[in-house]
Protein backbone atom coordinates (compact mmCIF):
# COMPACT_ATOMS: atom_id res chain seq x y z
CA UNK A 1 0.00 0.00 0.00
CA UNK A 2 2.84 2.47 0.78
CA UNK A 3 4.23 1.81 -2.40
CA UNK A 4 1.06 3.42 -4.01
CA UNK A 5 0.77 6.67 -1.65
CA UNK A 6 4.44 7.45 -2.29
CA UNK A 7 4.56 6.58 -6.07
CA UNK A 8 7.78 7.99 -8.14
CA UNK A 9 5.16 8.29 -11.14
CA UNK A 10 2.58 11.23 -8.92
CA UNK A 11 5.94 12.91 -8.09
CA UNK A 12 6.99 13.09 -11.89
CA UNK A 13 4.02 13.88 -13.33
CA UNK A 14 2.89 16.37 -11.11
CA UNK A 15 6.42 18.22 -11.60
CA UNK A 16 5.62 17.49 -15.62
CA UNK A 17 1.90 18.64 -15.26
CA UNK A 18 2.62 22.05 -13.55
CA UNK A 19 5.51 22.76 -15.61
CA UNK A 20 3.63 23.49 -18.27
CA UNK A 21 2.24 26.87 -19.53
CA UNK A 22 -1.38 25.38 -19.25
CA UNK A 23 -1.02 24.55 -15.30
CA UNK A 24 -1.28 28.46 -14.17
CA UNK A 25 -3.38 29.56 -17.39
CA UNK A 26 -6.14 26.92 -17.18
CA UNK A 27 -7.11 27.91 -13.41
CA UNK A 28 -6.82 31.68 -14.42
CA UNK A 29 -9.83 30.99 -17.20
CA UNK A 30 -11.16 28.65 -15.43
CA UNK A 31 -12.09 31.28 -12.04
CA UNK A 32 -13.17 34.04 -15.21
CA UNK A 33 -15.26 31.79 -16.61
CA UNK A 34 -16.89 30.79 -13.32
CA UNK A 35 -16.78 34.54 -11.80
CA UNK A 36 -18.66 35.47 -15.06
CA UNK A 37 -21.37 32.82 -14.51
CA UNK A 38 -21.55 34.03 -11.18
CA UNK A 39 -22.27 37.68 -12.23
CA UNK A 40 -24.21 37.07 -15.03
CA UNK A 41 -26.43 35.12 -12.77
CA UNK A 42 -26.47 37.51 -9.91
CA UNK A 43 -27.55 40.18 -12.13
CA UNK A 44 -30.30 37.98 -14.39
CA UNK A 45 -32.08 36.88 -11.32
CA UNK A 46 -32.06 40.54 -8.99
CA UNK A 47 -32.94 42.17 -12.35
CA UNK A 48 -35.65 39.30 -13.56
CA UNK A 49 -37.09 39.35 -10.25
CA UNK A 50 -37.22 42.92 -10.26
CA UNK A 51 -38.40 44.15 -13.43
CA UNK A 52 -40.99 41.36 -14.60
CA UNK A 53 -42.44 40.02 -11.57
CA UNK A 54 -41.85 43.06 -9.47
CA UNK A 55 -41.48 41.23 -6.39
CA UNK A 56 -38.54 41.94 -3.70
CA UNK A 57 -35.73 39.44 -4.48
CA UNK A 58 -34.86 37.33 -1.90
CA UNK A 59 -31.65 36.56 -0.88
CA UNK A 60 -32.22 32.82 -0.91
CA UNK A 61 -32.97 32.53 -4.31
CA UNK A 62 -29.84 34.04 -5.46
CA UNK A 63 -27.79 31.92 -3.45
CA UNK A 64 -29.39 29.28 -4.77
CA UNK A 65 -28.99 30.59 -8.10
CA UNK A 66 -25.45 31.16 -7.95
CA UNK A 67 -24.88 27.65 -6.30
CA UNK A 68 -26.47 25.79 -8.92
CA UNK A 69 -25.33 28.15 -11.99
CA UNK A 70 -21.63 27.49 -10.40
CA UNK A 71 -21.81 23.65 -9.77
CA UNK A 72 -23.14 22.80 -13.16
CA UNK A 73 -20.77 25.19 -15.00
CA UNK A 74 -17.36 23.45 -13.32
CA UNK A 75 -18.53 20.24 -13.53
CA UNK A 76 -19.49 20.93 -17.45
CA UNK A 77 -16.33 22.70 -17.84
CA UNK A 78 -13.93 20.22 -15.94
CA UNK A 79 -15.63 17.09 -18.39
CA UNK A 80 -14.28 19.11 -21.03
CA UNK A 81 -10.74 19.23 -19.13
CA UNK A 82 -10.66 15.99 -17.65
CA UNK A 83 -10.00 13.87 -21.22
CA UNK A 84 -7.24 16.83 -21.64
CA UNK A 85 -5.41 15.73 -18.84
CA UNK A 86 -5.78 11.95 -18.69
CA UNK A 87 -6.03 10.40 -22.25
CA UNK A 88 -3.05 11.59 -22.90
CA UNK A 89 -1.23 10.15 -20.59
CA UNK A 90 -0.12 6.81 -21.25
CA UNK A 91 0.20 7.74 -25.17
CA UNK A 92 2.61 10.62 -24.43
CA UNK A 93 4.73 8.00 -23.15
CA UNK A 94 4.69 6.06 -26.34
CA UNK A 95 4.95 8.84 -28.45
CA UNK A 96 8.03 9.91 -26.64
CA UNK A 97 9.20 6.47 -26.63
CA UNK A 98 9.68 6.35 -22.92
CA UNK A 99 7.52 3.83 -21.88
CA UNK A 100 9.68 0.81 -22.58
CA UNK A 101 11.69 2.79 -19.70
CA UNK A 102 8.83 2.84 -17.14
CA UNK A 103 8.34 -0.89 -18.01
CA UNK A 104 11.78 -2.16 -17.68
CA UNK A 105 11.77 -0.60 -14.02
CA UNK A 106 10.71 -2.14 -11.02
CA UNK A 107 7.63 -0.08 -11.65
CA UNK A 108 4.26 -2.43 -11.99
CA UNK A 109 1.54 -1.39 -14.16
CA UNK A 110 -0.69 -0.83 -11.40
CA UNK A 111 1.71 1.83 -10.21
CA UNK A 112 1.94 3.29 -13.26
CA UNK A 113 -2.05 3.46 -13.81
CA UNK A 114 -2.33 4.90 -10.38
CA UNK A 115 0.53 7.61 -10.58
CA UNK A 116 -0.85 8.48 -13.90
CA UNK A 117 -4.78 8.77 -12.66
CA UNK A 118 -3.83 10.53 -9.06
CA UNK A 119 -1.81 13.17 -11.52
CA UNK A 120 -4.70 13.67 -13.37
CA UNK A 121 -7.34 13.84 -10.80
CA UNK A 122 -5.06 16.24 -8.94
CA UNK A 123 -5.12 19.17 -10.92
CA UNK A 124 -8.67 18.52 -11.85
CA UNK A 125 -9.10 18.65 -7.94
CA UNK A 126 -7.13 21.85 -7.79
CA UNK A 127 -9.76 23.42 -10.19
CA UNK A 128 -12.16 22.39 -8.17
CA UNK A 129 -10.69 23.27 -5.15
CA UNK A 130 -9.77 27.21 -6.16
CA UNK A 131 -13.48 27.63 -7.02
CA UNK A 132 -14.59 26.94 -3.83
CA UNK A 133 -14.94 30.71 -2.91
CA UNK A 134 -17.34 30.92 -5.58
CA UNK A 135 -18.71 28.47 -4.62
CA UNK A 136 -18.96 29.44 -1.01
CA UNK A 137 -20.29 32.88 -1.96
CA UNK A 138 -23.85 31.90 -1.97
CA UNK A 139 -23.66 31.02 1.63
CA UNK A 140 -23.95 34.63 2.27
CA UNK A 141 -27.08 35.23 0.17
CA UNK A 142 -28.88 31.70 2.03
CA UNK A 143 -30.69 29.22 0.86
CA UNK A 144 -27.69 26.17 0.50
CA UNK A 145 -26.59 24.30 3.14
CA UNK A 146 -23.40 22.59 3.70
CA UNK A 147 -24.74 19.31 2.85
CA UNK A 148 -25.30 20.70 -0.61
CA UNK A 149 -21.84 21.44 -0.92
CA UNK A 150 -20.56 18.03 -0.16
CA UNK A 151 -22.89 16.83 -2.04
CA UNK A 152 -22.24 18.97 -4.87
CA UNK A 153 -18.21 18.12 -4.60
CA UNK A 154 -18.41 14.36 -3.84
CA UNK A 155 -20.57 13.81 -6.82
CA UNK A 156 -18.45 15.69 -9.24
CA UNK A 157 -15.01 14.62 -7.84
CA UNK A 158 -16.43 10.75 -8.27
CA UNK A 159 -17.66 11.42 -11.73
CA UNK A 160 -14.14 12.93 -12.94
CA UNK A 161 -12.40 10.33 -11.08
CA UNK A 162 -14.67 8.13 -13.53
CA UNK A 163 -13.78 10.34 -16.35
CA UNK A 164 -10.07 10.20 -15.63
CA UNK A 165 -9.88 6.31 -15.74
CA UNK A 166 -12.26 6.42 -18.73
CA UNK A 167 -9.51 8.71 -20.23
CA UNK A 168 -6.86 6.55 -18.89
CA UNK A 169 -8.66 3.45 -20.75
CA UNK A 170 -8.31 5.22 -23.93
CA UNK A 171 -4.79 6.28 -23.53
CA UNK A 172 -4.18 2.77 -23.12
CA UNK A 173 -5.78 1.21 -25.84
CA UNK A 174 -4.60 3.46 -28.63
CA UNK A 175 -1.01 4.69 -29.97
CA UNK A 176 -1.40 8.15 -30.24
CA UNK A 177 -2.70 11.07 -28.29
CA UNK A 178 -5.22 12.32 -30.75
CA UNK A 179 -6.80 9.11 -31.16
CA UNK A 180 -7.38 8.92 -27.17
CA UNK A 181 -8.66 12.36 -26.66
CA UNK A 182 -11.08 11.75 -29.55
CA UNK A 183 -12.67 8.51 -27.98
CA UNK A 184 -12.50 10.00 -24.87
CA UNK A 185 -14.29 13.05 -25.64
CA UNK A 186 -17.07 10.67 -27.64
CA UNK A 187 -17.69 8.57 -24.43
CA UNK A 188 -18.07 11.75 -22.58
CA UNK A 189 -20.33 12.70 -25.00
CA UNK A 190 -22.39 9.69 -25.02
CA UNK A 191 -22.64 10.04 -21.35
CA UNK A 192 -23.78 13.67 -21.27
CA UNK A 193 -26.14 14.20 -24.48
CA UNK A 194 -26.85 10.72 -25.56
CA UNK A 195 -28.46 9.91 -22.17
CA UNK A 196 -30.10 12.90 -22.20
CA UNK A 197 -32.23 12.52 -25.63
CA UNK A 198 -32.33 8.63 -24.89
CA UNK A 199 -34.63 9.80 -21.44
CA UNK A 200 -36.54 12.82 -23.01
CA UNK A 201 -37.63 9.70 -25.88
CA UNK A 202 -38.34 7.45 -22.95
CA UNK A 203 -40.02 10.26 -21.13
CA UNK A 204 -42.46 11.21 -23.59
CA UNK A 205 -43.46 7.65 -24.50
CA UNK A 206 -44.13 7.22 -20.81
CA UNK A 207 -45.94 10.19 -20.87
CA UNK A 208 -48.19 9.03 -23.51
CA UNK A 209 -49.15 5.71 -21.90
CA UNK A 210 -49.43 6.95 -18.52
CA UNK A 211 -51.35 10.40 -19.09
CA UNK A 212 -51.48 12.23 -15.22
CA UNK A 213 -48.80 9.74 -13.80
CA UNK A 214 -46.06 11.58 -11.33
CA UNK A 215 -42.63 11.40 -12.23
CA UNK A 216 -41.06 9.13 -14.03
CA UNK A 217 -40.10 5.64 -12.54
CA UNK A 218 -36.78 4.77 -12.02
CA UNK A 219 -36.51 2.42 -15.28
CA UNK A 220 -37.42 5.60 -17.16
CA UNK A 221 -34.81 7.38 -15.51
CA UNK A 222 -32.05 4.52 -16.25
CA UNK A 223 -30.16 6.04 -18.88
CA UNK A 224 -29.30 9.06 -17.05
CA UNK A 225 -27.94 7.24 -14.08
CA UNK A 226 -24.94 7.44 -16.86
CA UNK A 227 -25.08 11.24 -16.86
CA UNK A 228 -22.63 13.14 -14.96
CA UNK A 229 -24.97 16.19 -14.09
CA UNK A 230 -27.65 13.86 -13.09
CA UNK A 231 -26.70 13.25 -9.40
CA UNK A 232 -26.66 17.28 -9.45
CA UNK A 233 -30.33 17.53 -9.73
CA UNK A 234 -30.51 16.74 -6.25
CA UNK A 235 -29.29 19.74 -5.37
CA UNK A 236 -32.84 22.21 -7.19
CA UNK A 237 -34.60 22.66 -3.80
CA UNK A 238 -38.02 21.38 -4.61
CA UNK A 239 -38.49 18.54 -2.72
CA UNK A 240 -41.50 16.98 -5.01
CA UNK A 241 -38.45 17.19 -7.66
CA UNK A 242 -35.85 15.62 -5.45
CA UNK A 243 -38.16 12.65 -4.58
CA UNK A 244 -37.79 11.54 -8.22
CA UNK A 245 -33.85 11.65 -8.26
CA UNK A 246 -32.02 8.65 -7.90
CA UNK A 247 -28.05 9.92 -7.18
CA UNK A 248 -27.25 7.46 -5.06
CA UNK A 249 -27.73 4.87 -8.99
CA UNK A 250 -25.69 7.01 -10.71
CA UNK A 251 -22.76 7.31 -8.33
CA UNK A 252 -22.85 3.37 -7.98
CA UNK A 253 -23.12 3.47 -11.82
CA UNK A 254 -19.67 5.82 -12.22
CA UNK A 255 -18.17 4.32 -9.28
CA UNK A 256 -18.74 0.88 -11.95
CA UNK A 257 -17.30 2.34 -15.02
CA UNK A 258 -14.29 3.83 -13.17
CA UNK A 259 -13.33 1.03 -11.71
CA UNK A 260 -13.55 -1.70 -14.94
CA UNK A 261 -11.91 1.27 -16.93
CA UNK A 262 -8.91 0.97 -14.56
CA UNK A 263 -9.24 -2.63 -14.42
CA UNK A 264 -9.12 -2.59 -18.11
CA UNK A 265 -6.56 -0.08 -18.86
CA UNK A 266 -4.02 -1.71 -15.86
CA UNK A 267 -4.50 -5.27 -18.14
CA UNK A 268 -3.64 -3.11 -21.10
CA UNK A 269 -0.51 -1.32 -19.90
CA UNK A 270 0.74 -4.90 -18.73
CA UNK A 271 0.54 -5.97 -22.46
CA UNK A 272 1.93 -2.40 -23.66
CA UNK A 273 5.22 -3.59 -24.38
CA UNK A 274 3.99 -5.46 -27.74
CA UNK A 275 2.91 -2.46 -29.16
CA UNK A 276 6.38 -0.75 -28.28
CA UNK B 1 23.56 -14.65 -17.14
CA UNK B 2 21.61 -15.56 -20.18
CA UNK B 3 20.13 -18.74 -21.09
CA UNK B 4 17.87 -19.06 -24.57
CA UNK B 5 16.53 -22.64 -25.33
CA UNK B 6 14.77 -22.86 -28.67
CA UNK B 7 12.58 -19.85 -27.98
CA UNK B 8 9.56 -19.26 -30.67
CA UNK B 9 7.65 -16.44 -31.32
CA UNK B 10 5.62 -14.74 -33.96
CA UNK B 11 3.47 -12.07 -34.49
CA UNK B 12 0.19 -12.38 -36.66
CA UNK B 13 1.56 -11.04 -40.16
CA UNK B 14 5.27 -13.06 -39.32
CA UNK B 15 7.88 -14.79 -37.48
CA UNK B 16 9.63 -13.07 -35.06
CA UNK B 17 12.14 -15.93 -33.96
CA UNK B 18 11.95 -19.79 -34.71
CA UNK B 19 13.96 -21.91 -32.57
CA UNK B 20 16.63 -18.90 -31.09
CA UNK B 21 19.27 -20.33 -28.48
CA UNK B 22 21.87 -18.35 -27.02
CA UNK B 23 24.18 -18.85 -23.22
CA UNK B 24 26.00 -15.68 -22.34
CA UNK B 25 28.08 -16.27 -19.84
CA UNK B 26 29.18 -13.54 -16.80
CA UNK B 27 31.73 -12.07 -18.39
CA UNK B 28 31.18 -12.02 -22.05
CA UNK B 29 30.31 -8.98 -24.15
CA UNK B 30 28.27 -10.48 -27.17
CA UNK B 31 27.24 -8.91 -30.30
CA UNK B 32 23.78 -9.86 -31.66
CA UNK B 33 24.03 -9.40 -35.44
CA UNK B 34 21.86 -9.70 -38.52
CA UNK B 35 20.25 -8.15 -41.00
CA UNK B 36 17.22 -6.21 -40.58
CA UNK B 37 14.24 -8.19 -39.45
CA UNK B 38 16.19 -10.77 -38.20
CA UNK B 39 14.90 -11.13 -34.99
CA UNK B 40 17.29 -8.77 -33.05
CA UNK B 41 15.35 -6.63 -31.27
CA UNK B 42 12.37 -8.99 -30.39
CA UNK B 43 14.84 -11.10 -28.77
CA UNK B 44 16.06 -8.14 -26.37
CA UNK B 45 12.59 -7.16 -25.94
CA UNK B 46 11.67 -11.01 -24.56
CA UNK B 47 14.55 -10.35 -23.01
CA UNK B 48 13.67 -7.42 -21.25
CA UNK B 49 9.91 -8.67 -20.42
CA UNK B 50 8.46 -6.71 -22.76
CA UNK B 51 7.35 -9.32 -25.37
CA UNK B 52 5.93 -12.75 -24.15
CA UNK B 53 7.71 -15.47 -26.05
CA UNK B 54 5.07 -18.27 -27.57
CA UNK B 55 7.36 -21.26 -26.62
CA UNK B 56 11.14 -22.26 -25.28
CA UNK B 57 13.02 -21.01 -22.16
CA UNK B 58 14.56 -17.94 -21.24
CA UNK B 59 16.40 -17.04 -18.24
CA UNK B 60 17.83 -14.21 -17.45
CA UNK B 61 20.39 -14.12 -14.10
CA UNK B 62 18.74 -17.74 -13.03
CA UNK B 63 15.05 -16.33 -13.38
CA UNK B 64 12.60 -16.76 -15.96
CA UNK B 65 11.22 -14.01 -17.60
CA UNK B 66 7.85 -15.06 -17.62
CA UNK B 67 7.16 -16.12 -14.27
CA UNK B 68 9.62 -14.00 -12.53
CA UNK B 69 10.04 -10.48 -14.49
CA UNK B 70 10.42 -8.69 -11.65
CA UNK B 71 13.42 -10.77 -10.54
CA UNK B 72 14.81 -10.12 -14.01
CA UNK B 73 13.99 -6.52 -14.28
CA UNK B 74 16.09 -5.85 -11.40
CA UNK B 75 18.95 -7.90 -12.67
CA UNK B 76 19.14 -6.00 -16.10
CA UNK B 77 19.52 -2.83 -17.49
CA UNK B 78 17.66 -2.28 -20.62
CA UNK B 79 18.41 0.59 -23.83
CA UNK B 80 16.11 0.45 -26.52
CA UNK B 81 16.84 1.28 -29.75
CA UNK B 82 15.12 4.54 -29.75
CA UNK B 83 15.30 5.73 -25.91
CA UNK B 84 12.99 8.48 -25.47
CA UNK B 85 13.58 10.66 -22.70
CA UNK B 86 11.79 13.13 -20.61
CA UNK B 87 12.36 16.77 -22.44
CA UNK B 88 10.88 18.83 -19.41
CA UNK B 89 13.17 17.56 -16.75
CA UNK B 90 16.43 18.76 -15.05
CA UNK B 91 19.31 15.85 -15.69
CA UNK B 92 19.15 15.31 -11.88
CA UNK B 93 15.35 15.27 -11.88
CA UNK B 94 15.59 12.28 -14.45
CA UNK B 95 17.78 10.57 -12.52
CA UNK B 96 16.08 10.55 -8.96
CA UNK B 97 12.72 9.70 -10.84
CA UNK B 98 14.49 5.81 -12.52
CA UNK B 99 16.26 5.72 -8.86
CA UNK B 100 13.03 5.77 -7.09
CA UNK B 101 11.31 3.36 -10.18
CA UNK B 102 14.00 0.70 -9.32
CA UNK B 103 13.33 1.53 -5.43
CA UNK B 104 16.57 2.13 -4.48
CA UNK B 105 16.66 3.28 -0.89
CA UNK B 106 19.03 6.23 0.83
CA UNK B 107 21.82 6.39 1.42
CA UNK B 108 21.90 4.11 -1.87
CA UNK B 109 20.10 6.08 -3.90
CA UNK B 110 22.05 9.21 -3.56
CA UNK B 111 25.02 7.56 -3.81
CA UNK B 112 23.84 5.66 -7.05
CA UNK B 113 22.80 9.12 -8.62
CA UNK B 114 25.97 10.76 -7.47
CA UNK B 115 28.01 7.94 -9.60
CA UNK B 116 25.70 7.99 -12.56
CA UNK B 117 26.09 11.80 -13.12
CA UNK B 118 29.65 11.56 -12.73
CA UNK B 119 29.97 8.53 -15.06
CA UNK B 120 28.00 10.32 -17.65
CA UNK B 121 30.34 13.42 -17.19
CA UNK B 122 26.89 15.56 -16.19
CA UNK B 123 27.64 16.46 -12.88
CA UNK B 124 27.97 19.93 -13.12
CA UNK B 125 24.88 19.90 -15.28
CA UNK B 126 22.62 18.26 -12.93
CA UNK B 127 20.10 21.86 -13.20
CA UNK B 128 20.20 21.56 -16.86
CA UNK B 129 17.00 20.39 -19.09
CA UNK B 130 17.30 16.97 -20.34
CA UNK B 131 16.08 18.97 -23.89
CA UNK B 132 19.08 21.15 -24.00
CA UNK B 133 21.27 17.18 -24.08
CA UNK B 134 22.79 16.38 -27.72
CA UNK B 135 22.17 13.04 -28.37
CA UNK B 136 25.61 11.86 -27.29
CA UNK B 137 24.78 13.05 -24.07
CA UNK B 138 21.66 11.89 -23.96
CA UNK B 139 22.86 8.40 -24.72
CA UNK B 140 25.05 8.79 -21.96
CA UNK B 141 22.52 9.69 -19.36
CA UNK B 142 20.85 6.73 -20.94
CA UNK B 143 23.42 4.51 -20.11
CA UNK B 144 23.90 6.05 -16.35
CA UNK B 145 20.44 5.45 -15.79
CA UNK B 146 20.18 2.13 -16.79
CA UNK B 147 23.19 1.44 -14.15
CA UNK B 148 21.32 3.15 -11.70
CA UNK B 149 20.75 -0.12 -9.70
CA UNK B 150 23.73 -2.25 -10.89
CA UNK B 151 22.35 -4.60 -13.25
CA UNK B 152 24.42 -7.28 -13.25
CA UNK B 153 23.33 -7.75 -17.20
CA UNK B 154 23.08 -5.29 -20.15
CA UNK B 155 20.60 -5.52 -22.88
CA UNK B 156 21.38 -2.49 -25.98
CA UNK B 157 19.57 -2.36 -29.04
CA UNK B 158 21.18 -0.65 -31.68
CA UNK B 159 23.20 1.96 -28.78
CA UNK B 160 25.49 3.74 -31.78
CA UNK B 161 22.38 4.77 -33.84
CA UNK B 162 22.81 8.50 -34.98
CA UNK B 163 26.04 9.32 -32.75
CA UNK B 164 28.69 10.99 -33.99
CA UNK B 165 31.76 9.41 -33.90
CA UNK B 166 33.21 10.73 -31.02
CA UNK B 167 30.09 9.93 -28.95
CA UNK B 168 30.54 6.31 -30.67
CA UNK B 169 34.27 5.94 -29.53
CA UNK B 170 33.26 7.62 -25.81
CA UNK B 171 30.45 4.48 -25.66
CA UNK B 172 32.86 1.88 -26.40
CA UNK B 173 34.96 2.91 -24.07
CA UNK B 174 32.20 3.21 -21.41
CA UNK B 175 31.09 -0.43 -22.54
CA UNK B 176 34.93 -2.17 -22.20
CA UNK B 177 34.71 -0.32 -18.88
CA UNK B 178 31.44 -1.53 -17.90
CA UNK B 179 32.49 -5.30 -19.08
CA UNK B 180 36.31 -4.86 -17.37
CA UNK B 181 33.81 -4.02 -14.19
CA UNK B 182 32.27 -7.34 -14.53
CA UNK B 183 28.90 -6.44 -16.53
CA UNK B 184 27.83 -8.92 -18.90
CA UNK B 185 26.28 -7.28 -21.99
CA UNK B 186 24.08 -7.96 -25.12
CA UNK B 187 24.22 -5.35 -27.88
CA UNK B 188 22.57 -5.68 -31.10
CA UNK B 189 24.46 -2.98 -33.95
CA UNK B 190 24.74 -2.66 -37.61
CA UNK B 191 27.71 -0.86 -37.16
CA UNK B 192 30.23 -4.32 -37.48
CA UNK B 193 33.49 -2.61 -37.19
CA UNK B 194 32.00 -1.30 -33.50
CA UNK B 195 31.35 -5.14 -32.69
CA UNK B 196 34.40 -6.38 -33.60
CA UNK B 197 36.77 -3.86 -31.35
CA UNK B 198 34.69 -4.50 -28.34
CA UNK B 199 32.91 -7.96 -28.76
CA UNK B 200 33.85 -11.12 -27.23
CA UNK B 201 31.82 -13.08 -29.32
CA UNK B 202 29.84 -12.91 -31.83
CA UNK B 203 26.46 -13.93 -32.46
CA UNK B 204 24.79 -14.47 -36.34
CA UNK B 205 21.08 -14.45 -36.23
CA UNK B 206 18.84 -14.39 -39.57
CA UNK B 207 14.94 -15.79 -39.72
CA UNK B 208 14.81 -15.89 -35.85
CA UNK B 209 17.44 -18.74 -36.33
CA UNK B 210 21.12 -18.94 -35.25
CA UNK B 211 23.11 -18.67 -38.28
CA UNK B 212 26.64 -18.66 -37.69
CA UNK B 213 28.79 -18.41 -34.17
CA UNK B 214 32.64 -17.78 -34.61
CA UNK B 215 35.36 -16.05 -32.11
CA UNK B 216 35.77 -12.63 -32.95
CA UNK B 217 38.81 -11.95 -34.80
CA UNK B 218 41.46 -11.28 -32.53
CA UNK B 219 43.18 -8.00 -33.26
CA UNK B 220 46.42 -9.79 -35.05
CA UNK B 221 46.92 -13.67 -36.10
CA UNK B 222 43.97 -14.41 -34.21
CA UNK B 223 41.11 -16.63 -35.39
CA UNK B 224 41.49 -19.66 -38.18
CA UNK B 225 40.56 -18.06 -41.71
CA UNK B 226 40.39 -18.97 -45.31
CA UNK B 227 42.17 -15.79 -45.86
CA UNK B 228 45.04 -13.86 -44.51
CA UNK B 229 45.60 -10.42 -45.41
CA UNK B 230 49.47 -9.02 -44.77
CA UNK B 231 50.29 -6.02 -44.41
CA UNK B 232 54.24 -5.28 -44.43
CA UNK B 233 57.00 -2.54 -44.15
CA UNK B 234 60.26 -3.90 -44.95
CA UNK B 235 63.93 -3.09 -45.98
CA UNK B 236 65.52 -5.11 -48.98
CA UNK B 237 65.20 -6.79 -51.67
CA UNK B 238 61.83 -6.91 -53.31
CA UNK B 239 63.28 -9.46 -55.75
CA UNK B 240 64.39 -11.80 -52.42
CA UNK B 241 60.38 -11.01 -50.89
CA UNK B 242 59.15 -12.02 -54.37
CA UNK B 243 60.88 -15.21 -54.30
CA UNK B 244 59.52 -15.88 -50.82
CA UNK B 245 56.25 -15.69 -51.55
CA UNK B 246 56.30 -18.08 -54.77
CA UNK B 247 56.73 -20.42 -51.87
CA UNK B 248 53.30 -20.63 -50.58
CA UNK B 249 51.07 -21.08 -53.43
CA UNK B 250 48.05 -18.66 -54.01
CA UNK B 251 49.90 -16.07 -52.35
CA UNK B 252 48.52 -12.62 -54.47
CA UNK B 253 50.01 -9.56 -54.24
CA UNK B 254 47.09 -6.61 -53.77
CA UNK B 255 49.29 -3.35 -53.68
CA UNK B 256 53.00 -2.87 -54.21
CA UNK B 257 55.42 1.00 -52.79
CA UNK B 258 58.28 1.10 -52.16
CA UNK B 259 59.11 -0.42 -48.73
CA UNK B 260 55.45 -1.54 -48.47
CA UNK B 261 53.57 -4.81 -49.76
CA UNK B 262 49.98 -6.00 -49.05
CA UNK B 263 49.44 -9.25 -49.78
CA UNK B 264 47.10 -12.09 -48.96
CA UNK B 265 47.57 -15.74 -48.30
CA UNK B 266 45.40 -18.42 -48.63
CA UNK B 267 44.92 -20.62 -45.17
CA UNK B 268 45.16 -19.31 -41.45
CA UNK B 269 47.31 -17.28 -38.96
CA UNK B 270 49.93 -20.02 -39.10
CA UNK B 271 50.36 -19.64 -42.69
CA UNK B 272 51.28 -16.00 -41.84
CA UNK B 273 53.69 -16.91 -39.29
CA UNK B 274 55.60 -19.57 -41.60
CA UNK B 275 55.83 -16.65 -44.31
CA UNK B 276 57.41 -14.34 -41.52
CA UNK B 277 59.63 -16.83 -40.65
CA UNK B 278 60.99 -17.16 -44.46
CA UNK B 279 61.12 -13.42 -44.82
CA UNK B 280 63.61 -12.88 -41.54
CA UNK B 281 65.22 -15.62 -42.86
CA UNK B 282 65.65 -14.74 -46.26
CA UNK B 283 67.25 -11.40 -44.59
CA UNK B 284 64.18 -8.91 -45.29
CA UNK B 285 64.37 -6.63 -42.25
CA UNK B 286 60.97 -6.47 -41.12
CA UNK B 287 59.65 -3.02 -39.88
CA UNK B 288 56.26 -3.62 -39.71
CA UNK B 289 53.90 -6.68 -40.05
CA UNK B 290 50.49 -7.13 -39.70
CA UNK B 291 48.50 -10.15 -40.78
CA UNK B 292 44.31 -10.35 -39.97
CA UNK B 293 41.93 -13.01 -40.93
CA UNK B 294 38.38 -11.68 -42.19
CA UNK B 295 36.86 -9.21 -40.21
CA UNK B 296 33.41 -8.89 -39.25
CA UNK B 297 32.11 -7.49 -42.39
CA UNK B 298 33.88 -10.45 -44.36
CA UNK B 299 32.37 -13.00 -42.11
CA UNK B 300 28.67 -11.03 -42.68
CA UNK B 301 28.90 -11.04 -45.55
CA UNK B 302 29.87 -15.41 -45.48
CA UNK B 303 26.67 -15.35 -43.76
CA UNK B 304 24.10 -13.67 -45.08
CA UNK B 305 25.49 -12.94 -48.34
CA UNK B 306 22.32 -13.84 -50.16
CA UNK B 307 20.07 -12.85 -47.64
CA UNK B 308 18.18 -8.96 -48.07
CA UNK B 309 16.73 -7.33 -45.21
Amino acid sequence: MRRYVTNPMIIKELRQRLRERRSWLLPTLYLLVLSGIVVCVYYFTTDTDRHLRGVEVQGADIGQAIFLAVVLTQIIVLLLMGPVFSSGAITIEREQRTLAGLLTSLLTAPQIWWGKFVASLLYLLLLLASAIPLLALPFAFGGVEPLDLVKALGSTILTLASICAIGLWCSAIFRRSVHATASCYAIVLVLTIVTAVSFGMLYSHWQESHPGAQGPPAHIQAPLFLNPLYPLLTLIDENEFRSYVYPSSSWLMFAGIGCLAAALAMRRLQRSGEQL
Amino acid sequence: MIEIDALHKSFRKSRGLDGFSLHLENNELVGLVGPNGAGKTTLIKILATLLPADSGSVRVSGHDVSTAPAAVRAALGYLPDVAGIYQDMRIGEFLEFFADAFRLKEPRRTAAIEKALERAGLAERRQDFVEHLSLGWRQRLHLSKILLHEPKLLLLDEPATGLDPLARIQLREQLRRLHAEGVAILISSHILSDLEDICTRIVFIAEGKNVHEAQAPAPVLGAPAAIVRCELEFEGSAEVLDRVLTDFPGARVLERNDGFLLFELPGASRDASACLGKLLAAGITILHFDARGPGLEERYRRAFGDRTS
